[in-house]
């Protein structure tokens, strides 16, 4: 069942933060309830932190425990100035707000129908765990032709809240908390208030879970002159 | 051409290719990182001075044609440039590499609002710097405002921003929150110089220079005062006092929190022993003279009784150095020779009240609320043990002093519990583990300061359109 404006309004008030059934969205910053409030979901502003795709001196990627440090290249744009993202280009972005979930809603991220109606598309995994924690980081991309700008402090998503028939009989510790099933160590994606960028085993150790043997990978060589041939270093 | 106008002319286009490269540097820079406003006016300030030396030095080529005598001046002038030019290029590269994502600005943007409600520091800005060295520094700044104006009449749209203060961190340190709130005494640093220079003396500073030269009798004998004794007598309690000044000053801004982050970083340089703890040096009083001065502060303002449950080993180390008795304090400018003690003994009793006072003084309408802290305390440390950022649902706004103070104390004392509480195994606690949590408070922590900014930025637009 989704949560209408007034439980979430419940739950953001009646319970203290510790309790499992609080509701926490902070800053939440509003003249009037209806700035921010629709009958069934919560607006989301965008955070100041970005992830920029980086360029590789590989011609591929691979999804392995090197890439969340050569993915991607951090920047901060203050409130006032903006992100310019080209045509058709992504970057990895956050929600200023800190959210976390109580141990018996689910939420979803939508792209606000304005923000969409301008070929941003927010979030392709849009999934939030019960109990979970942490600023939300968006995949933003580009769909357009043209390059658009990204303004922090502005709403981009929007956050519908959904109640659990059962509750969980036992909380996973964070193992709840996860925003996707990557199998990680679940405490990776916990509290961040920046964006994350993605954490991913090697390969071949996800794949021997499942008794696989052999693995291939594309390796980067080196190769190094001997007399008139070249040999891998 | 004259050999004399050939070599200004080589000189100039040295000039020339230099400036044009910090323009070029401070304009890459500005547009390709965030910085803290105060660093963005510094850049600005050189980009402007460059620009505008670009503009002259042809100007000067000319005149030397028209007026040969007048080389030797122009040189001599152009060579003035160039020294000034020296301390500003050593400025602007930790100035470059301190921007958003290497400091933890928001705790620069709040120290520099805090130094603006010192008495007569409106409109003081503090620009920070990265430095290679594992200290905090103040780089004085009067002689670069005294070379700033004799430039502008040369360059009069090049105008140093007033009250500009530079500060240097470590730069392994950028990143890392509570080490950084040692920049506090950094900012005392910046305060000190600018009543030392200021045209109307603050009363109570004038009191302190009468203590000094009170000082100066009792502790230096007739028969030495001679002029070199006197003036490195004087330079040595000029150091012990401004040390003292900015350690109180860094207290009544933010409390135990400066306390307790400065004996981390004492404990880093290794000065925490008893035999260290307990010597003067010509530069800094000891230490545990200077946490005995920081108890009474703390004491004084009520924030000893307000942490008085906190059981960590800072506050255990605060209190253990500071009940050291001050007649243990030892002085030696020379090992060889005899202690000076009547330096350390005249400091403490003629000095040290003055020092007191002017920082109560100059603090008056800055200095931080015990009781506030006591109030958000609670909320702060259920916030954090639910593994959330600190705030305040439907109550009035945290103050960020409140969220620094709570959040270290916390950081200090509850990690475990943290850990205990949310780690799905129950392996043990590794460094690792311990890094990661504790990164994820300073994280909350800085989010909690940016957020209660913005709710106060929000607070001040509703009252200014009401």
């Amino acid at each position: 069942m989704i949560l209408s404006q007034r439980q979430i309004l419940d739950r953001l008030r009646k319970y203290t933060v510790g309790s499992p059934k609080s509701l926490v969205i902070t800053p939440l910053i509003y003249d009037k309830i209806g700035d921010v409030f629709d009958a069934d979901s919560v607006d989301l502003r965008l955070g100041n932190y970005f992830l920029l795709p980086r360029v590789l001196d590989q011609p591929y990627f691979s999804p392995d425990k090197t890439s969340s440090t050569t993915l991607h290249d951090r920047v901060h744009v203050p409130l006032g100035e903006y992100l310019v993202v080209p045509a058709h280009q992504t970057v990895l972005g956050a929600t200023l707000e800190f959210i976390k979930l109580p141990s018996d809603v689910s939420g979803q991220v939508l792209t606000k129908s304005s923000v969409a109606r301008t070929f941003i598309v927010v979030e392709t995994a849009p999934w939030i765990h019960p109990q979970y924690r942490g600023c939300l980081t968006l995949e933003i991309a580009n769909v357009s032709n043209t390059p658009v700008l990204l303004y922090p402090g502005r709403t981009i998503c929007q956050l519908v809240l959904m109640s659990l028939k059962d509750e969980p009989k036992s909380t996973k510790g964070v193992t709840g908390e996860r925003k996707h099933k990557d199998d990680e160590p679940e405490a990776n994606y916990f509290g961040p208030v920046y964006p994350e960028a993605p954490k991913f085993r090697n390969p071949e150790d996800d794949l021997l879970k499942l008794g696989i043997e052999r693995v291939s990978s594309l390796k980067k060589i080196d190769l190094v002159r001997a007399g008139n041939r070249w040999i891998e270093e | 051409m004259s050999t004399d106008l050939a070599d200004l002319l080589h000189d100039t286009t040295v000039l020339h290719r230099f400036v044009d490269f910090l323009e070029g540097y401070c304009k890459e820079h500005e547009s390709s990182k965030t910085y803290p406003d105060s660093s963005g006016e510094f850049f600005g300030y050189v980009r402007r001075l460059s620009a505008g030396i670009k503009e002259q030095l042809p100007r000067q080529i000319r005149l030397a044609r028209k007026f040969p005598h007048r080389l030797p001046t122009l040189r001599s002038g152009i060579l003035a440039l160039k020294q000034y030019l020296r301390i500003l290029h050593a400025l602007v590269k930790p100035a470059t590499d301190a921007h958003a994502l290497t400091i933890p600005a928001p705790l620069i943007d709040l120290a520099s609002e805090q130094l603006r409600a010192v008495d007569a520091m409106s409109g003081t800005q503090v620009v920070v710097l990265l430095a290679s060295e594992l200290m905090y520094f103040q780089w004085p700044h009067t002689q670069i405002k005294l070379q700033a104006t004799l430039v502008q009449e040369f360059i009069p749209r090049a105008v140093l921003p007033p009250k500009l203060g530079f500060i240097e961190l470590p730069y392994s340190q950028g990143p890392s929150f509570f080490t950084n709130l040692n920049i506090y005494h950094e900012i005392g640093h910046v305060v000190y110089e600018e009543l030392a220079g200021s045209s109307r003396p603050n009363p109570h500073f004038v009191r302190l220079k009468s203590s000094i030269s009170r000082w100066l009798t009792l502790a230096l004998p007739s028969r030495n005062r001679d002029p070199q004794s006197i003036a490195v007598a004087l330079r040595i309690v000029e150091n012990w006092t401004q040390e003292i000044f900015c350690d109180l000053f860094a207290i009544k801004l933010i409390g135990p929190a400066f306390s307790l982050s400065f004996i981390e970083m004492l404990g880093m340089l290794g000065y925490l022993s008893r035999s260290s703890s307990i010597r003067f040096n010509p530069t800094h009083p000891a230490p545990a003279f200077r946490l005995a001065e920081h108890l009474r502060s703390l004491s004084d303002d009520g924030w000893w009784e307000a942490i008085h449950d906190t059981n960590c080993e800072q506050k255990r180390t605060l209190a253990k150095l500071a009940a050291i008795p001050s007649s243990s304090y030892r002085f030696y400018i020379d090992e060889k020779k005899p202690g000076l003690q009547a330096f350390v003994i005249n400091f403490l009793e003629t000095v040290a009240p003055a020092i007191r006072s002017l920082v109560s003084e100059v603090t008056r309408n800055a200095s931080c609320s015990a009781s506030q802290f006591s109030t958000d305390r609670v909320i702060i440390n259920k916030c954090l043990v639910a593994g959330v950022v600190p705030h305040n649902p439907g109550g009035s706004a945290l103050t960020p002093v409140s969220i620094i103070n709570s959040s270290l104390l916390f950081y200090l004392t509850s990690i475990a519990e943290l850990i205990r509480h949310f780690e799905k195994s129950n392996e043990r606690v590794t460094v690792e583990i311990y890094s990661k949590w504790m990164k994820r408070v300073e994280a909350w922590t800085i989010k909690a300061i940016d957020d209660s900014r913005l709710y106060a930025q929000l607070v001040e637009n509703r009252r200014a359109k009401a």
